[in-house]
């Protein structure tokens, strides 16, 4: 008799714990879907009722936005992926019908698309719409940047992002902008103190971390599992152009509290420099783009960037950095033809290479080669006369878009670093004296070239 | 042992006996019972986990939503909301009105709402309009009705405001001088027992509610005419309605919406916010086939004359072509009403902070406007430039739309400007006629960004220089000998009578007989002929084509030209050398066009209408025309008067 009792105790134990166990799968479930998205689907593999559901969504969503004529396209990186794969095969056969649903039914939390901030206008029936059709939505708004550089401007607040919520799937619809110097900017996502931190997992969204700046894409109409919309022409160049696509804005306010320090040069030498100093800078970045190298503003051009958000008038050249990887012997040839000769060439491909361009009347173009190591990046300098070579130490860095005299350049992120290598602490004070070899903080003597290179190494025109 | 008989009759006897057949088995095998046992604690085992797991995990995912929104995510400006008033539920509004020979105030609740100690202005009746459900103040206006005229404008004030709406009066210094009948029988309408007896220097404070109730007046009157009556305090007590009672029944829609919150803070813009039939806010003019400035940002420079802007506004979208997306509108100052004005219409506004003063505020205004608007479209090749006191031309950007493309191909070009300096009633006939000029009118105008960028906006003149831009963008420093196009007849009308350098005899005097263009879809004519080139073959063309006049006539006189119709005639006046007006300026003067500078010159060729005849004024011999002058003519020379007299009034 014990023993049955033992027996069945067991047993009824056994049961309850399956009950209970069952319970708490679909309760971890059911709780982690509410918040997360489709984690758990995730962590399950794919199950058809959960995919058909983010094709549902973003049906519904391509649905509710050609009701109101608003263009939008693809920016989803996941999807761009699955799509880039096969993206000879839906080009030539834009209208076909797909047997299975690959692309939407991916497994993710959201679907990003993007928005041309002007092809649309900001009406209030496009959220009526989207209610009435099940969808929770949230905005966000922030200062306008295209007005944060002027002075006492109250710059409007403008829409930089709008989610979509229907059921477990979200749609992230990233407005983009276009700013002088003919690129494409958005916005970071910053959430306001009285806004629902739960809405979404914000964290996992594949924008807003960051502002980007991107190239206007060219688009294309496709038509995957069975929905219509625009993808860029080259998913694969988007998603690159995307990884680095982060972007710095000028530090306006800290800008204009610099020249309430030190008051703008307004003579019309500064005026003059200035003007040819930017479009130098234009010709130069036109030149090196048609090329393909990435570059920077280094030196004094940067440190106008990052301490005035202007070229600093008693600078008298333009300084950009090249990684040597980057470099190309056709960047010569390449100034030449667009008017700009060569002025000397210091150092070699090995080592300590630097370029110099004669712009118009008297602006230089100087172009620093640098060379990485493990621990820190490097520049080099040679003094024509004695043939003595500098080194110039930086931390390392990584490149940033920003927008500088109406053109979208790079420079370091971390900038203030960067200047703080080159001119030490002191670098918001201005110095109209400068001498290469001895004021800056990151210079090192490097030694001297060997006699018989110097015809290679010093090349003065 | 009896189960184990095989009886087929009684099956569920027999199920039972194998499973307990089965059971017995089982607990003799004692191996297979402890297996079933550690089975089981197993199995209790990972529910524990799963278990355990299920908590960290909901914790973890808990805590991870926490740290983003606390770290990414977050707005670093910590945006403390400003705590708002309380709304007062209070129905009762505590009004005190104050009126005595140099100071006035109103106070509504212990808030002073206005005013005015200050000495030689502020003179006549100041009204106030009050929300009856809010008590917020919807607008204040002063009418100085010891002048002539103003007692119309406040008449017409008056008329516009709501029925229901709280009205308070209260009289500075002198207000009845002027006050005629009509006046005072609508004071009289709204309930005032006194209005139709105030006399000179009478003091008056009076508040009631448009078409209702009067809740108090109080009347000093003067005892002599050399001094004023006694000042008067009127503390009196307002009952406020229900917020529905004070609103009117549109049907909700979007634009409905935006109308609501308007006319629920302002008051004085009549029939937009009248219950039954209001005016239109949306008006949707016929596209323009072919737009080339559908893409041209408008900047809008607006100041604190929400009225005007209104009107302005209101022509500005009634355009053909208009597109409603590329207006912004800049407003110097963090005024509140001309931002309702511009959220009325649903368009985009933005309020600069007032930097500097008088003529260089403005100047600084439009910098800040103009490089604003380059940012916002970067894109754009032009931006066009409006003003708060212009009325637009129905076919304004029809206008622009065919004449664009000279700015962007003739490098001799300034500007597009849609004003005429000198195309007044009796001066402007031909709405497809084109001029070129070297002068830049302003008024409605097309700036070229690269000109703006590149030249204008590196070396515009700094705070401290009290300068005007107009003035200053005329200097040759900045125009370098390049040329406007303008229309004979403006397709810009400038009605703001109040302003920096504005007033009412100096409108009437030179802006008030201004032709504007009404006829829609005007073809312009030869617009080809406005290159630099092309048009001096025209006007070679037209000199020798014109008609010389009778320059021994008086060309001040009627009869200087002959009474016919569409010919063309010129004169010749004295013009020693390119900057020798004096002949030009008289001339200008007794033609009755403008004559404060010279505008509207080409070579030292004027060109306008006289009589319906085109008439063109060459001066002799600075204009390079001048050969085209017979022999046998004398320049006309008009002698200065002596004096003084030329100064502006």
């Amino acid at each position: 008799m014990q023993k049955i009792n033992k027996n069945v105790v067991l047993a009824l134990l056994s049961l309850t714990s399956l009950v209970f166990l069952l319970f708490q799968l679909y309760y971890y479930k059911f709780y982690l879907s509410q918040k997360n998205g489709a984690v758990f689907s995730k962590v399950r593999g794919s199950q058809s009722g959960q995919d058909s559901t983010r094709w549902h969504v973003v049906r519904k969503f391509l649905g509710l936005i050609s009701s109101h004529n608003i263009p939008v396209y693809l920016i989803d990186p996941l999807i761009l992926g699955l799509v880039d794969k096969d993206i000879e095969q839906i080009r030539s056969s834009p209208d076909g019908p797909t047997p299975e649903c690959k692309y939407f039914c991916a497994p993710r939390d959201f679907t990003t698309f993007a928005l041309l901030d002007k092809t649309w206008k900001h009406e209030v029936g496009l959220f009526r719409t989207a209610e009435k059709m099940g969808f929770q939505w949230l905005k966000i708004i922030n200062k306008d940047p295209r007005l944060d550089g002027m002075d006492d401007l109250s710059g409007i607040e403008i829409p930089l992002h709008y989610i979509f919520k229907l059921a477990s799937h979200a749609i992230h619809l990233v407005v983009f902008y276009e700013r002088s110097g003919n690129y494409l900017w958005h916005g970071p996502l910053r959430l306001k103190q009285h806004m629902d931190r739960k809405f979404v997992p914000f964290r996992k969204l594949h924008f807003g971390r960051y502002p980007g700046a991107y190239e206007k894409p060219e688009l294309l109409l496709v038509s995957i599992d069975d929905l219509k919309v625009q993808i860029p022409k080259n998913p694969s160049s988007f998603l690159e152009e995307m990884s680095h696509s982060r972007f710095l804005e000028c530090r306006y306010r800290e800008a204009r509290a610099f020249f309430q320090l030190y008051p703008d040069d307004a003579s019309l030498d500064a005026v003059e420099f200035r003007k040819k100093a930017k479009s130098l800078l234009h010709l130069a970045a036109l030149t090196l783009n048609n090329l393909g190298v990435k570059f920077w503003l280094s030196s004094g051009t940067c440190l106008g960037w990052y301490r005035q958000c202007n070229v600093i008038p008693h600078s008298k050249d333009v300084d950009l950095g090249v990684f040597i990887k980057d470099y190309k012997a056709d960047i010569i040839p390449a100034f030449q033809k667009a008017g700009l000769p060569l002025k000397h060439k210091f150092g070699k491909v090995e080592d300590s290479l630097e370029l110099s361009f004669q712009g118009e009347d008297d602006v230089k173009l100087d172009i620093f080669f640098f060379y990485e190591e493990d621990d820190h990046i490097w520049n080099g300098g040679t003094q024509a006369k004695s043939g003595k070579k500098f080194k110039y130490l930086f931390p390392k860095f990584t490149l940033c878009w920003t927008e500088f005299v109406e053109l979208k350049v790079h420079v370091p992120c971390e900038t203030r670093q960067y200047v703080e290598a080159n001119y030490g602490p002191d670098w918001k004070v201005p110095v109209k004296m400068w001498d290469w070899k001895s004021s800056p903080s990151n210079v090192q003597y490097n030694g001297v070239w060997p006699v018989n290179e110097w015809d290679d190494v010093i090349q003065i025109y | 042992m009896d189960e184990w008989k095989p009886n087929p009759a009684i099956k569920p006897h027999k199920k039972r006996s194998w499973y307990l057949a089965w059971k017995y088995k089982l607990m003799n095998q004692r191996a297979l019972r402890k297996l079933c046992q550690t089975g089981a604690v197993l199995f209790l085992l990972v529910t524990v986990i799963v278990n355990i797991k299920l908590i960290l995990d909901t914790r973890r995912a808990a805590y991870e939503e926490e740290e983003e929104s606390a770290q990414d995510y977050d707005d670093e400006m910590l945006n403390v909301e400003v705590p708002r008033h309380p709304v007062s539920n209070k129905k009762v509004l505590d009004v005190e009105v104050y009126s005595s020979r140099s100071k006035v105030y109103v106070a509504v609740d212990g808030t002073t709402v206005l005013e005015d100690e200050a000495r030689e202005q502020g003179r006549g009746i100041h009204v106030i309009v009050l929300n009856q459900a809010t008590g917020h103040v919807m607008a204040k206006r002063v009418f100085d009705t010891y002048s002539p005229h103003e007692d119309e404008a406040m008449v017409l004030f008056l008329n516009m405001v709501a029925r229901g709406r709280i009205l308070i009066f209260t009289i500075k210094d002198e207000g009845s001088f002027h006050l005629k009948d009509t006046a005072k029988n609508v004071l009289k309408s709204l309930g005032s027992q006194v209005a139709p007896f105030l006399s000179w220097r009478d003091m008056w404070t009076f508040v009631g509610k448009k078409g209702g109730e009067v809740y108090g007046e109080k009347h000093a009157k003067s005892p002599a005419l050399s001094t004023w009556g006694d000042p008067v305090l009127l503390k009196t007590e307002v009952h406020l309605t229900s917020v529905e009672d004070a609103e009117c029944r549109w049907p909700d829609t979007e634009l409905n919406r935006r109308r609501k919150r308007f006319c629920s803070k302002v008051e004085g813009y009549g029939s937009v916010c009248s219950c039954k039939d209001p005016t239109p806010i949306e008006f949707n003019p016929d596209p323009l086939k072919d737009n080339k400035v559908f893409d041209v940002p408008v900047a809008v420079i607006a100041g604190n004359r929400p009225n005007y802007l209104y009107r302005m506004l209101r022509s500005l979208l009634s355009a053909q072509g208009v597109n409603p997306q590329m207006i912004i509108v800049f407003i110097d100052g963090y005024y509140e009403e001309p931002m309702d004005v511009v959220e009325l219409f649903g368009l985009s506004g933005i309020q600069h902070t007032p930097i500097s003063i008088k003529n260089a505020r403005v100047s600084q205004h439009y910098k800040a406007s103009l490089t604003a608007t380059f940012n916002l479209f970067p894109d754009a090749k032009f931006a066009v430039v409006l003003e708060e006191d212009l009325d637009i031309s129905v076919d304004f950007f029809s206008f622009l739309s065919q004449s664009i493309h000279l700015l962007e191909e003739d490098e001799s070009l300034y500007c597009v400007s849609a004003w005429n300096d000198q195309g007044y009633e009796h001066t402007a006939e031909d709405p497809s006629l084109l001029y070129r000029v070297e002068t830049m009118p302003g008024l409605g105008w097309v700036l070229r960004k690269s000109l703006y960028k590149d030249e204008l906006e590196p070396k515009w003149p700094t705070p401290e220089k009290l300068w005007d831009w107009d003035m200053w963008m005329r200097m040759p420093e900045q125009r370098k000998g390049r040329e406007c196009i303008i229309p004979d007849i403006s397709r810009s009308y400038h009605f703001g009578i109040v302003g920096l350098n504005m007033n009412g005899y100096f409108h009437e005097a030179y802006f008030k007989k201004h032709k504007f263009n009404t006829v829609p879809n005007v073809q312009l004519k030869n617009v080809e002929s406005l290159r630099k080139d092309a048009y001096e073959a025209e006007i070679h063309r037209l000199l020798g084509e014109a008609e010389v006049l009778d320059h021994s006539k008086n060309p001040c006189e009627d009869s200087f030209v002959p009474d016919t119709e569409g010919r063309v005639y010129v004169m010749f006046i004295r013009m020693e050398q390119e900057a020798d007006f004096t002949t030009w300026t008289q001339l200008a003067k007794c033609l009755h066009i403008w004559d404060l500078d010279v505008r509207g010159n080409h070579k030292g060729l004027w060109r306008l209408f006289r009589k319906k005849n085109h008439f063109l004024v060459v001066g002799v011999p600075a204009s390079p025309y001048s050969s085209k002058k017979p022999s046998s003519v004398t320049p006309i020379y008009i002698e200065p008067p002596a004096k003084e007299e030329g100064a502006v009034a």
